[in-house]
């Protein structure tokens, strides 16, 4: 008899729909209502001023070795305090080289290294290493020994990177799925233990990589939505930042269907029916 | 703007063939299998091509193959690696056994240089980061014995087929069930990490595509 009087289910398809229309007009509600008043933010700026102090602390002249692992799904999340860092390692004037051991990596790194010499990166600042094969192996042998991309001589402030990641003040990791900070301290941190190592990755690495923040074999860590939302608005990047209403809308549907599970668990229990984790 | 194409023509297209595709992907959420199937033969097919692409020009030419027209001598050990690269390409053609070396040169050196990193750059180091020290801070302590207990009521999780006192049960099931906030929030973190990807291509389809926003 209940069965009746309940409301017709909507078909499957149409709740992705709903969720992109949903989060479409929250874009586009806050872009017409509150162009930049609304941003995504966060109080604690603990990680986002060690990666900030990471850099100013560098020398005068110093060389950074980026290493460009990011994967293509992920990179989006991390790309506005990516550029933020890149930027900030511009302003101080430091010589910044790229190299990626993942092939994915390299795509973004390929893009990014494009982007940084078509807004006047000059070859004297920076240097596209390219990709590194061999995994571990490969990154071991980068200690010692690295090349440019396309071969030929290095300009003279990057005459030392030949010496290997041996040669560089600071890197600055940007991870992924593959190879990302956890490889990065067990294979180079352990070889140069005086090199500071900082790391940006996605939120989905951050559990994985935080003790290595804490244990201090990272010298900065920037790798939760909120982290990378309070460097990249203290930098040059806040505009790449997702939408503050999109974020929240998607919070308030996520908890609404977290709400609606935990509600429909004991409704089914109580039909009679098992679960089917309690058969197993 | 992601910053990657420019206002020109192929920007346009770029944008254009990227918004197509993303709509594609997202189409299998509505039951459009058929446009989501094609936008992955295009990745398959541009990744393959893309890898072949790096393969070559970044790592055998300039590597391997460069070195020994140079110096055929000058470097012995590239041609065991000519061979064994060949042995790989070849390996449908040769007697299973052939493969099978630069195979396991491969599995080897990866397990011998990750083992070894995990030991001396993982466990250890974090060993020694969990270890109750006795001139740390009231705070440093106080972590420091929560992770400890927290990672024993875990591992006492992981305990089958023993017998279960009162206390052991207890803590066994308390220990699964941090075991299941840990993934909680691991989840968490997911669950904004995919948000973030799925604003920015909605930003990237209003803004980018469509320049409403």
């Amino acid at each position: 008899m209940t069965e009746g009087r309940r409301r017709p289910a909507l078909p499957g398809w149409t709740w992705p729909i709903l969720l992109v229309g949903i989060l479409a007009i929250a874009v586009l509600v806050e872009g017409a209502v509150a162009p930049g008043r609304l941003v995504v933010a966060n109080p604690d700026t603990a990680a986002a001023d060690a990666l900030a102090d990471a850099v100013t602390e560098l020398p005068d002249g110093s060389l950074v070795l980026v290493g460009m692992d990011p994967d293509l799904g992920t990179y989006p999340e991390i790309r506005p305090a990516v550029r933020a860092a890149l930027d900030a390692l511009r302003a101080r004037g430091a010589g910044i080289a790229v190299v990626s051991f993942t092939t994915e990596g390299r795509a973004v790194a390929a893009a990014e290294v494009a982007r940084l010499r078509s807004l006047g990166a000059t070859d004297d600042r920076l240097l596209d290493l390219g990709y590194v094969a061999g995994a571990e192996a490969g990154m071991v042998l980068s200690v010692t020994e690295l090349a440019p991309a396309e071969g030929g001589d290095v300009p003279e402030p990057f005459a030392a990177a030949r010496r290997g990641i041996a040669a560089f003040d600071m890197a600055l990791i940007v991870g992924g799925v593959d190879i990302g900070p956890r490889t990065w301290v067990e294979q180079v941190g352990t070889r140069l233990p005086e090199l500071p190592l900082a790391a940006i990755v996605p939120a989905v690495r951050h559990p994985e990589v935080a003790p290595y923040l804490r244990s201090g074999q990272l010298v900065a860590l920037v790798g939760t939505a909120r982290d990378g939302a309070a460097y990249a608005a203290a930098g040059t990047h806040a505009d790449g930042l997702p939408s503050a209403t999109g974020m929240l809308v998607g919070l308030v549907v996520a908890l609404a269907v977290m709400l609606r599970a935990a509600w429909a668990r004991p409704r089914h229990d109580a039909d009679g029916g098992s679960p089917e984790g309690d058969e197993a | 703007m992601n910053g990657f194409v420019g206002p020109d023509a192929a920007g346009t297209a770029a944008t254009w063939v990227a918004a197509i595709v993303t709509l594609g992907v997202w189409s299998y959420a509505v039951g459009g299998g058929r446009i989501f199937r094609l936008a992955q033969y295009l990745l398959a097919g541009l990744a393959t091509g893309y890898l072949v692409v790096l393969a070559v020009r970044e790592v055998l030419v300039p590597w391997l193959l460069d070195p020994l027209v140079a110096d055929p001598a000058g470097e012995p050990l590239l041609w065991v690696g000519l061979l064994l690269a060949a042995a790989l390409v070849a390996g449908r053609w040769l007697p299973p056994v052939v493969p099978a070396v630069p195979v396991a040169l491969l599995v080897a050196a990866t397990a011998a240089f990750a083992l070894g990193g995990a030991v001396v750059g993982t466990l250890l180091p974090q060993l020694g980061a969990s270890v109750l020290v006795p001139g740390a801070s009231a705070g440093g302590l106080l972590n420091a014995a929560i992770g400890a207990v927290i990672t024993v009521l875990v591992l006492l999780a992981f305990l089958h087929g023993t017998r279960r006192g009162r206390i052991s049960g207890a803590a066994m099931s308390i220990g699964r069930w941090l075991m299941l906030a840990g993934l909680g929030g691991w989840l968490g973190f997911l669950l904004v990490s995919r948000l973030t990807v799925l604003l920015e291509r909605i930003g990237f389809l209003l803004g980018d595509w469509l320049g409403i926003r």
